[in-house]
């Protein structure tokens, strides 16, 4: 039987960063992926943001990896069916290296990825599902490969193995998911060339733009996005699953709604649509975070539920590259100690606990709630809709002061208890 | 766009064998039938003339919206052989 030191199951950013990592120490690491190269089974269309891991690594990470563009602009829009409010982001200082985000294809981007760590030592084998774990009495002792003579022994597994974490749950660090934790996203990827992108989003050189859309879900609880890359744009929906199955739409047919809505349409005139996917996203935040560790494994990026929104930062990709990257360090630790004891590998946790990693997620902890407020997607998109239309409409009345506008408005959309009850919603989630 | 378009984009290396199995004597009892409108990739059809769900594998996005929607577990649920289901491309 074939044995490593450590096996990573899945390269993506979790997985590759954590092989390269344990390469860079000379301890020998098999990292497998299902898809036939990495990146092959992700639809990613957002933005990495600034990373010190990968700044770390690659000191000169913004001239050599494989991105898109670099974000400065940030645009958040509150649709209704005939109009629409938006607040735009712009600044200077995310225009020069090292950037602050970056779009990117993850398919391009994950075989650079992958090939760092192989470079530094890693084995790579690509087109291999992982089917189950081996066990030794209660420890993790390595995997199942769907191959013949495809058990593969390990002192610990490193499970990189995205947001379904079949293996964490084979080792029974989490329970079922349940629909309230889950967010569906589906991206469509249109072809645009580079000027006409330039021109119509305000962009010059590798300028890049992230558009988010709230309210454009026919009162399922979502959003909408754009994403900029250099000659094309990622467009999607993210549906909360639990809400989705409520409703009873469909996703493709909310999807096709949403991009014939004025202000989206208007951003892809013209483009050509090229790829369709989807994939779920961890959104249950902090409370989702399964244990970490057991004996002999440890579980790291959409895996262990780590990304998290609030509404206006998404994180997911940087916290896979530092869990991955603190899992690897963990996994040295335990070596030098020829101990992979859960008691031993606690100390990931510890690592994840004093970095942003696990911060962040708690500092968001109660955003959950707040992104679980029905009245976010649909009531409040059109009390703004209708306050900016009182605003600026000239139709021959006297005007009225601002104040008196929104408290009307207001009293028209919601009760003074929901109001209070989705304020302190609010409230608690970010301040 | 229409939503046709979609899905004739996506590309595959189809496995002979179906990585999800579902249940149909569970089905038959479901009255939700959640599967069939959540499925960003439309695998699942209710068949009103047989009582049962239609189910193509092939199309499949391997998002796992099906496991977590159905409530009544009438799913066996696998990653498809290594290399093999969806493949992107540019994305």
């Amino acid at each position: 039987m074939k044995s490593f030191d450590a096996i990573v199951v899945g390269a993506g950013p979790a997985g590759a960063t954590a092989a390269l990592r344990m390469a860079q120490e000379g301890i020998p690491v098999l990292l497998l992926e299902r898809g036939d190269r990495p990146g092959a089974k992700n639809m990613f269309g957002g933005a990495l943001v600034n990373c010190s891991v990968l700044d770390d690594f690659f000191p000169d990470f913004w001239n050599q990896a494989p991105w898109e563009r670099h974000l400065v602009r940030r645009v958040l829009t509150l649709i209704t069916p005939d109009s629409s409010t938006s607040l735009a982001f712009e600044t200077d200082s995310f225009d020069h290296p090292p950037y602050n985000g970056y779009t990117l294809f993850r398919p391009v981007f994950d075989k650079w990825y992958a090939e760092k760590a192989v470079a530094a030592g890693a084995t790579l084998l690509c087109g291999c599902t992982v089917e189950d774990l081996l066990w030794q009495g209660k420890a993790v002792a390595g995997v199942r490969v769907g191959r013949s003579e495809g058990d593969i022994r390990s002192r610990v597994v490193v499970a990189c193995d995205g947001a379904l974490s079949f293996l964490a749950e084979k080792a029974g660090l989490r329970k079922k998911f349940s629909p309230d934790q889950m967010g569906l996203g589906i991206k469509a990827l249109f072809r645009l060339k580079e000027e006409a992108i330039n021109e119509r989003f305000n962009l010059v050189r590798r300028q890049g733009a992230s558009h988010e859309f709230l309210g454009c879900t026919e009162g399922i609880r979502g959003g909408g996005f754009l994403y900029t890359q250099t000659d094309s744009i990622s467009v999607g929906l993210v549906l909360h699953l639990d809400s989705l199955k409520k409703n009873g739409k469909t996703p493709y047919d909310l999807f096709q709604r949403f991009m014939a809505l004025d202000p989206v349409h208007k951003l892809l005139k013209g483009a050509k649509l090229v790829e369709y996917s989807a994939h779920l996203l961890p959104e249950g935040g902090y409370r989702m975070v399964p244990r970490l560790f057991t004996d002999g494994m440890l579980v790291t990026g959409d895996a262990a539920a780590l990304c998290y929104t609030n509404g206006l930062n998404l994180e997911g990709m940087n916290l896979a590259i530092a869990s991955g990257f603190l899992a690897a360090e963990a996994v040295i630790g335990a070596l030098q100690k020829g101990d992979f004891s859960s008691r031993q590998l606690s100390e990931y946790e510890e690592r994840l606990r004093k970095s942003f990693v696990l911060k962040d997620m708690k500092t968001f902890e109660k955003a959950v709630d707040w992104m679980h407020t029905d009245r976010l997607f649909s009531a409040y998109p059109r009390l703004v809709a209708s306050i900016m239309e009182q605003i600026f409409a000239s139709d021959g009345k006297p005007r009225r002061r601002l104040g008196r506008i929104g408290w009307e408005t207001i009293r028209d959309t919601v009760t003074l208890s929901e109001l209070v009850a989705d304020l302190i919603k609010g409230g608690r989630s970010f301040l | 766009m229409i939503v046709d378009d979609l899905f004739d984009l996506v590309s595959y290396r189809i496995h002979s064998e179906p990585h999800i199995l579902v249940n149909q004597d569970i089905c038959r009892e479901c009255v939700q039938r959640s599967c069939t409108f959540a499925c960003p990739a439309r695998c699942y059809q209710w068949n009103t003339e047989k009582g049962k769900v239609d189910f193509t594998y092939e199309t499949c996005l391997e998002c796992g919206t099906c496991l977590i929607v159905c409530d009544r577990g009438a799913l066996e649920w696998h990653y498809p052989k290594g290399g093999y289901g969806v493949r992107f491309r540019l994305t």
